[in-house]
């Protein structure tokens, strides 16, 4: 019974769609500060935020899967991918060399105590996030194989 | 009765908010937050002789939330067990309560934390308070904390708490103070970039000794410089834990007898381009275990707040691969940073001491192993051992006297060893898949203290997604772990289907089909015989919001996330989780 609630209380909750972006610093894979709120402020630029792991799989799938089309994606709209790595201290050395081994071309973000992902309320990655205009105005959780021209169609429509 | 409070209050919470959108109104309050809740019904299981538990419906629920007003954020976690928290979290986690609190006030150069707060000093192998709840780890620090930045190039921290426990705080006081400064940005140089970072951490805890012969208040200090230029980078920390007690593992108490300080070296290099990246990474540990109070606390009789992650200051993750495969994950390292000298069994051990070496490359497409569309390979390659020295456990007259002297460099028994390749190719616009072979050492007399037993496991893993129209996919995966010593072979197979972006369902199973008994074996009897640990469930998702079930038996042992373990009993039974943010 009480799942029951619980259920129809989620249900509440998807309906809020808009949030605002939070008051964020965090580190650069190249060690420079970063603050989410202010750095991505573009007019009607679009930034993906996908947090990831060098740990977790479909994450890497779907950033693999994003970097194949990513210039095509760039040069249809102004869009930036960030890839917050959430990795701790355990596996954030892995972080660079993956990255560049494996050829992406996205910003790196290092959140290694999870401030910026706890900030959002995330429980599991993969995870991303598009803000526009200081606003968050699309949220998608876990990895769809084959989701990307999807995910570009809802880019456009943003 | 709680419980339901809570869900009637986080109703009435998401129609104000409901409210507050459609409103519209220009926002100066701002309301955000999560809910996430995991049940499980466990189930009897006649096949493994499980019966039953005696509160067969368990449940973890966390709400978290966050009110925005300017400047200020107040933020409260409540947090739900019941009947009871799921098998094996830590007891202490119990009932409905308010988990953590705090008032956080921030600017362009401060932020001020009154309350719980999380915060990590360097890679945290002094200080990292954190949450993760599929861990059962929440210890977080219940005081103040403050935060200054003059630019973004200068951070200075200044922390005291004391550290949570369960709903409670453990009785040890906390101070930090840490310091980052980015060298080549103050110095405007852009051809190269240089910072160090310094920080402190002490613990004071009055002992029960009348006459100590340690200091109450431990000092540890840091250093640690990262430094990079074009495509290479190198970066060093060296952690020194002042002298204290030796934690007797055998007993879980402290001697006044033995004073031992403790240190943690690590250092990090690599290189990296376009399509190709090479790092290694070496420490040592030695005595580096530091709880916010000296003796970890007993939680029922035979387990200890060690066993549950609780009371731990530092973080000593294992620096080894997290692979994902499933059988990979049967024989895991946990990192051995802590001195155990115990006569029953011969083990001696102060630390460890060992390295990771990580080889990305990309074969561009076209070339001859990249084909059409690439092909891309991570090698990686851990070797983990117990720190080189004397070690005594008696003294001239035969009582129990543990004692050690290390060498910097050299090294004892082997703890453990991963060497594993991954290939991953894409065979086509929609089929792609990966192949990986690992070699596992794993001492776990030395490891775990118990059985005297020798395992090296051969795993191949092999994985491929195959992409049909409308987002729709199917995953399918094998793999076969050979394992003599211990429970011999193993054949695991799992396929996935995601219908499309919101609804997917999998089954996967793990056959232990080589299971012979024997006089030694990890398990010790538990799940006796050529067993099928299958599992299979279904998610829907959208948006921020998850919501999964599971059917399944979940095999005895670590489950581990970042390098931290945790023992799960062996079960069967149903699990529900859901997730949202807001």
């Amino acid at each position: 019974m009480r799942k029951l609630h619980l259920l129809l209380l989620l249900f509440g909750f998807l309906s809020y769609s808009q949030q605002n972006v939070p008051n964020i610093k965090t580190t650069s894979i190249d060690g420079k500060t970063v603050s989410i709120q202010t750095d991505f402020l573009e007019k009607d630029k679009l930034y993906i935020f996908s947090f990831w792991a060098t740990w977790c799989s479909p994450c890497i799938q779907e950033l693999d899967a994003i970097n194949e089309v990513y210039e095509d994606w760039k040069k249809n709209l102004n869009v930036e991918l960030i890839a917050v790595s959430t990795d701790d201290s355990r596996t954030q050395k892995r972080v660079k060399p993956l990255v560049n081994g494996k050829g992406w071309n996205y910003t790196i973000l290092l959140d290694t105590n999870q401030e910026f992902k706890r900030s959002l309320g995330i429980s599991n990655i993969p995870y991303l996030i598009v803000i526009k205009n200081g606003k968050i105005v699309f949220t998608e959780n876990g990895h769809t194989p084959g989701n990307e021209d999807k995910l570009f169609e809802k880019l456009k429509s943003l | 009765m709680k419980n339901y409070l809570l869900v009637v209050f986080s109703l009435f919470l998401s129609t104000l908010l409901q409210a507050q959108e459609k409103e519209k109104a220009p926002v100066k309050g701002l309301l955000s937050g999560s809910f996430e809740s995991t049940g499980q019904w466990y189930l009897n299981d006649k096949e493994r002789d499980l019966e039953q538990d005696s509160i067969p419906l368990r449940s973890n629920s966390y709400l978290s939330l966050n009110y925005n007003y300017g400047n200020f954020t107040a933020g409260v976690q409540a947090e739900s067990y019941t009947s009871e928290a799921l098998l094996n979290y830590n007891p202490k986690f119990t009932k409905t309560n308010l988990g953590i609190y705090f008032l956080n006030y921030k600017t362009k150069k401060i932020d001020a934390t009154l309350g719980h707060f999380y915060e990590q000093f360097g890679s945290g192998l002094l200080l990292r308070s954190f949450e993760d709840r599929s861990l059962g780890i929440n210890n977080a620090l219940r005081g103040g904390k403050i935060n200054f930045r003059p630019n973004d190039n200068i951070s200075l921290t200044a922390l005291y708490g004391k550290q949570r426990t369960g709903f409670d705080v453990s009785k040890g006081s906390v101070f930090g103070f840490d310091s980052n400064v980015n060298v080549s940005s103050l110095l405007k140089k852009t051809n190269y970039e240089l910072s160090f970072g310094l920080c402190y951490v002490g613990r004071y805890e009055k002992s029960y000794f009348e006459k100590p012969n340690f200091s109450e208040l431990t000092n540890a200090y840091s250093g640690r410089i990262s430094f990079s230029k074009s495509n290479f980078y190198i970066n060093g920390e060296y952690n020194f834990k002042s002298e204290d007690a030796l934690l007797i593992a055998a007993t879980n108490k402290v001697t006044n007898d033995i004073i031992k300080p403790g240190s943690a070296a690590l250092i990090n290099f690599g290189y990296s381009k376009k399509g190709l990246g090479f790092d290694t990474t070496l420490r040592r540990l030695e005595n580096m275990t530091f709880l916010s109070e000296r003796e970890p606390q007993f939680i029922g009789i035979e387990r200890t707040s060690l066993f549950f992650n609780d009371r731990i200051m530092n973080f000593l993750p294992s620096l080894t691969k997290q692979n994902h495969s499933n059988l990979s994950n049967i024989y895991v390292y946990q990192a051995q940073g802590g001195v155990n000298i115990d006569p029953t069994n011969g083990i001696a051990k102060a630390g460890e001491i060992g390295g990771q070496v990580d080889f990305f490359y990309d074969f561009k497409k076209g070339s001859l192993f990249g084909g059409k569309y690439g092909t891309k390979i991570a090698l990686n390659f851990s070797n983990w051992y117990n720190l080189g020295g004397t070690y005594t456990f008696e003294d001239q007259f035969g009582n129990y006297a543990p004692n050690y002297k290390t060498n910097f460099f050299s090294s004892k028994q082997k703890y453990y060893s991963d060497y594993n390749i991954e290939i991953s190719k894409k065979f086509s616009s929609k089929v792609n898949g990966s192949l990986s072979y690992i070699n596992q050492y794993y001492n776990n007399r030395y490891i775990t203290g118990a059985a005297n037993l020798l395992i090296k496991t051969n795993i191949i893993a092999a994985e491929s997604t195959v992409k049909f129209a409308k987002s729709k996919s199917i995953t399918f995966g094998i793999e076969h772990m050979w394992a003599d010593t211990d429970r011999k072979d193993w054949f695991a197979s799992s396929i996935e289907y995601n219908h499309n972006a919101n609804w997917s369902i999998y089954i996967n199973d793990m056959y232990n089909y080589g299971y012979d008994i024997k006089e030694k074996q990890i398990s010790n009897g538990v799940d006796a015989f050529k067993i099928h640990f299958y599992n299979f469930g279904g998610s829907y998702k959208k948006g921020s919001t998850r919501i999964a079930l599971n059917y399944g038996r979940q095999r005895g042992g670590l489950v581990c996330a970042g390098g931290v373990c945790r023992f799960v009993p062996q079960s069967t039974g149903v699990t529900l989780s859901l997730s949202t943010s807001f």
